[in-house]
C-alpha cells in the first residue's frame, strides 16, 4: 500500500515552475530518499505535502485521502522534522515536545506519556527539564525530532536532520530513523550526505528542475549508469588544473574537484585515461595516485544532474 | 478553537515568565500616572498649597478665618511672610497666597468684609475653590456684623453660637476636578502609547515565530494560519485589557484620581482603542519582513503619531496645523472622546468618535488580512 501518492504535482511562482508535473509514490514501511541540489524543487514539494504551500495543480494523497480535501487527517498523520531547528529556546525540552504534541489534540496523561516516550526515544529523557540553550547542536536536532514524532504520525518527513552535528549524534539520529521505520513509520528523508542516504534509504528519487529524473532502489539507480566509470586522480597542485579542458576530453561526462583529488566520470566503453593524464601533465599538475572506482550514488547524481548534491 | 487556546496558553506563559514583561506591560503605565501627577500636581495627592500672610495681628476673627481655610478639604496652609510668599508662588512651591491685610477683622465685624486678597500665578482655576468657600464663610459672618451693627456683645454672642454649629463641606471641588481631568488625560495619553507599543510587541511574536522557523512546525500541525494569528490577537487583547484595568484601578484607588468618567465607560472606550492598536500591529506585522523591520516601523509610527495626537501634552496648546493633522490619527479620537466624556457628554452622543475608532480598527485589520492572504512565499508565511 502507498502511504503517499503524488500525481502530476505542479507549483508555480509567477512564471517560475518550481515543481513540474511530478509523480511519486512512497510505500508503507519505506525510508524514501529524496535527493536534489539546492533549488531543485524538493523543499517546495515537501512544503506542499505538509500543507505549508498551496498546490498549483495535481494532487497529493496520504493513505489514500486527498490532503487538500482531508487536510486535518493529513496533518494528523504527518510529522515534520524541518531543516532549521523549530523549537522554543525559552521552554524546556519537555515543554517543547508537550506543546507541539498538544497541537495534535493530545491532552492529560496521554500527552504526558507520549511526551516522555518521544524524549526517551531521542535519548533526552534525562534532560527533560533542561532548556535547549544548554544543549549541543546534536541534542537540539534530537529534540527537533522528538517534537515531530510524539503524536505518532504515519509519515515522517525529515529535511536534512543531520546538518551541522557531530558524528556521534548523526549515528544516533540515523539509528533513530531506522528504529522509527521498524516501528511502522514511513519516512521521507532528504540529505546532502549521500552516504547517509545510501545507508538508510530503501528507495530513492532524484529531483532536478522540479522533476523526478530517476527513482528506484540504490541498486536500480546505480544500474542506470553501468556504462560509466569513475576515476579518482590524486593531485598536489590542483589550482593549475584546467577543468574545462578535462571536460572536453572525449568520453568525459562530468568532472568534480574535491580538495586534493579530481573525480572524472566517463563513458565506460571509451578508454580516455591516457588523454586525461596527458592533460594533467600539460597543466603541470603533479599526480599522486590514480584509482578507478565502481559507481556510487554520488556518481549517479552527478551523471544525471550534471551537478554535485552540495551545489 | 482548542488549538487556539493551546497556543494562547503558551504565549501567555512565555510572556509572563519574563520579568521584563511585567515591567513593560504594567509597570510603565503606572509610572506614567506618577509622571502625570508630577506634571499636573503636587505629590500630596491633589491638595492645594496656600500660603497665608497675616498682617492683621492676632485678632480672633482673623485667626478663625485662617482656621476655616486650614480646615477646608484638600487645602494645606503655610504661614509665611510677604517676600517668601511671592518667591514660593513664583517657584511653584505654593499654589496661591491668602493675604489678611490690616483691618480685615474689623471690616468683617462691620458687615463689610475687606482687606483680604487671594493671589496666584496659576490663575482663577486654582484660586476659585478657596475663593468660593471663603466668600460663603465671610458672607455669613458679615451678615452677623450687619445685623448687630455696633453692638459688640451681641456680635460676640451670635458669632460664638455660629462657630459652635457644625459646618461640613463637600470634598468635591472645581479645582480638584480640573486637576484630576488633566492627570487622567495625561495618564491615558501615555497609556495609549503603551497600548500601541505592547500590541506591536505582542504581534511581533508572529514575526519571531517566522524567524525562529517554529511557525513551519505550527502550520504543519492541524492549526491553521488564521487560528495562529487569532490566538496571537486573543492574547494581545487579553493583556491589553489587563493593562487598561490595572491602570484605571491604580489611577482611581491607589492615587485617588477621579477621571470624571464612569469606570465601565472608560474601560469600554479604551478596549475599543485596544482593537485599533491590534489592527495597527497586524498591519505592521504584515508589511514587515522581520522583527527588526517591525521595530523600526514601530519607532517611526507610534511615537510621532502619539506626539501629534496630543498623548504627551494637551492638544489645545498645539498649532492649528498640527491639530488638523491629528484628526487623521486614532489617538486623537480616543482622547477627544475621553475629554468629552469628562465634560459630561453621554457616550451615546459620541457616536461619530466611536465610529471613527471602529473604522480605524477595521481598515487596519482588513488591509493586514489582504496582505497576509496575498503572500505565497512559505518563508514569508501567512
Amino acid at each position: 500500500m502507498n502511504v503517499l501518492e503524488i500525481r502530476n504535482l505542479t507549483k508555480t511562482f509567477g512564471d517560475f515552475i518550481a515543481v513540474d508535473n511530478m509523480n511519486l509514490s512512497v510505500r508503507e514501511g519505506e525510508i524514501f530518499g529524496f535527493l536534489g541540489a539546492n533549488g531543485a524543487g524538493k523543499s517546495t514539494t515537501i512544503n506542499m505535502i505538509s500543507s505549508l504551500l498551496r498546490i498549483t495543480k495535481g494532487e497529493v494523497r496520504l493513505l489514500g485521502k486527498d490532503i487538500v480535501k482531508e487536510n486535518k487527517f493529513a496533518k494528523m498523520n504527518i510529522g515534520i522534522v524541518p531543516q532549521d531547528l523549530a523549537i522554543y529556546e525559552e521552554m524546556t525540552a519537555y515543554e517543547n515536545v508537550s506543546f507541539f504534541a498538544g497541537l495534535y489534540g493530545l491532552r492529560g496523561s496521554l500527552l504526558k506519556e507520549r511526551t516522555e516516550e518521544a524524549l526517551e526515544f531521542v535519548g533526552l529523557g534525562d534532560k527533560h527539564k533542561a532548556l535547549p540553550k544548554s544543549f549541543s547542536g546534536g541534542m537540539k536536532r534530537r529534540l527537533n525530532i522528538a517534537c515531530a514524532i510524539a503524536h505518532r504520525p504515519k509519515l515522517i518527513i525529515m529535511d536534512e536532520p543531520t546538518v551541522g552535528i557531530d558524528p556521534q549524534s548523526r549515528n544516533y539520529i540515523l539509528n533513530s530513523v531506522k528504529k522509527l521505520n521498524q516501528m511502522g513509520c514511513s519516512v521521507i528523508y532528504t540529505s546532502h550526505y549521500m552516504e547517509e542516504v545510501e545507508e538508510i534509504c530503501t528507495r530513492i528519487a532524484i529531483v532536478d528542475h522540479g522533476k523526478i529524473i530517476a527513482e528506484g532502489t540504490k541498486e536500480q539507480l546505480k544500474s542506470i549508469i553501468t556504462d560509466t566509470k569513475e576515476t579518482w586522480i590524486g593531485v598536489k597542485n590542483a589550482e593549475r588544473l584546467d577543468l574545462d579542458a578535462l571536460k572536453g576530453i572525449p568520453g568525459v561526462n562530468a568532472v568534480r574537484m574535491e580538495e586534493q583529488s579530481v573525480k572524472i566520470i566517463s563513458r565506460g566503453e571509451i578508454n580516455n585515461l591516457n588523454w586525461v593524464i596527458q592533460q594533467l601533465i600539460r597543466d603541470q599538475v603533479e599526480i599522486s595516485s590514480v584509482e578507478e572506482q565502481a559507481p556510487n550514488l554520488e556518481t549517479v547524481f552527478l551523471t544525471l544532474t550534471g551537478r554535485n548534491l552540495r551545489d | 478553537m482548542n488549538n487556539m487556546l493551546w497556543i494562547a496558553r503558551r504565549l501567555l506563559r512565555s510572556t509572563f515568565r519574563k520579568r521584563s514583561s511585567w515591567v513593560v506591560y504594567f509597570g510603565l503605565p503606572i509610572a506614567a500616572i506618577l509622571l502625570s501627577m508630577l506634571i499636573y500636581g503636587s505629590a500630596s495627592g491633589g491638595s492645594l498649597r496656600v500660603g497665608v500672610l497675616n498682617q492683621d495681628g492676632d485678632k480672633p476673627m482673623t485667626q478663625d478665618t485662617i482656621h476655616f481655610v486650614e480646615g477646608l478639604n484638600n487645602v494645606k496652609i503655610t504661614m509665611t511672610d510677604e517676600a517668601s510668599m511671592n518667591k514660593d508662588i513664583a517657584s511653584g512651591k505654593l499654589d496661591s497666597g491668602l493675604i489678611f491685610e490690616e483691618g480685615f477683622a474689623d471690616s468683617v465685624r462691620d458687615g463689610q468684609p475687606a482687606h483680604l486678597r487671594l493671589v496666584s500665578a496659576k490663575g482663577a482655576e486654582v484660586t476659585a475653590y478657596v475663593k468660593v468657600l471663603l466668600d460663603g464663610y465671610l458672607v455669613n459672618v458679615a451678615a452677623i456684623g450687619q445685623a448687630t451693627k455696633n453692638d459688640a456683645d451681641a456680635f460676640d454672642a451670635i458669632y460664638a453660637d455660629y462657630k459652635k454649629s457644625s459646618f461640613k463641606l463637600d470634598a468635591e471641588s472645581l479645582e480638584d476636578a480640573a486637576k484630576f481631568k488633566d492627570m487622567t488625560y495625561q495618564s491615558i495619553g501615555f497609556l495609549l502609547m503603551f497600548l500601541l507599543t505592547s500590541a506591536v510587541n505582542l504581534c511581533g511574536l508572529i514575526l519571531k515565530e517566522r524567524e525562529d522557523r517554529t511557525f513551519l512546525r505550527l502550520l504543519s500541525s492541524p492549526l491553521s494560519a488564521r487560528g495562529f494569528v487569532l490566538a496571537n490577537v486573543m492574547v494581545t487583547f487579553l493583556i491589553q485589557a489587563l493593562q487598561i484595568v490595572i491602570t484605571l484601578l491604580v489611577l482611581k484607588y491607589a492615587f485617588g484620581i477621579d477621571s470624571g468618567v464612569p469606570f465601565g465607560v472608560m474601560l469600554g472606550t479604551l478596549l475599543l482603542f485596544s482593537l485599533v492598536a491590534i489592527g495597527l500591529a497586524l498591519l505592521l506585522t504584515a508589511f514587515s519582513k522581520n522583527s527588526r523591520g517591525a521595530a523600526a516601523l514601530q519607532t517611526l509610527i507610534i511615537t510621532p503619531t502619539c506626539l501629534l495626537a496630543g498623548c504627551f501634552f494637551p492638544a489645545e496648546i498645539m498649532p492649528d496645523t498640527v491639530k488638523k493633522i491629528s484628526s487623521f490619527l486614532p489617538q486623537h479620537w480616543l482622547l477627544d472622546t475621553i475629554t468629552k466624556l469628562q465634560d459630561g457628554q453621554a457616550l451615546g452622543s459620541l457616536g461619530l468618535n466611536l465610529a471613527i475608532l471602529v473604522a480605524f480598527a477595521a481598515v487596519f485589520a482588513l488591509v493586514a488580512i489582504y496582505r497576509f492572504s496575498r503572500n505565497n512565499d512559505v518563508r514569508q508565511f501567512i
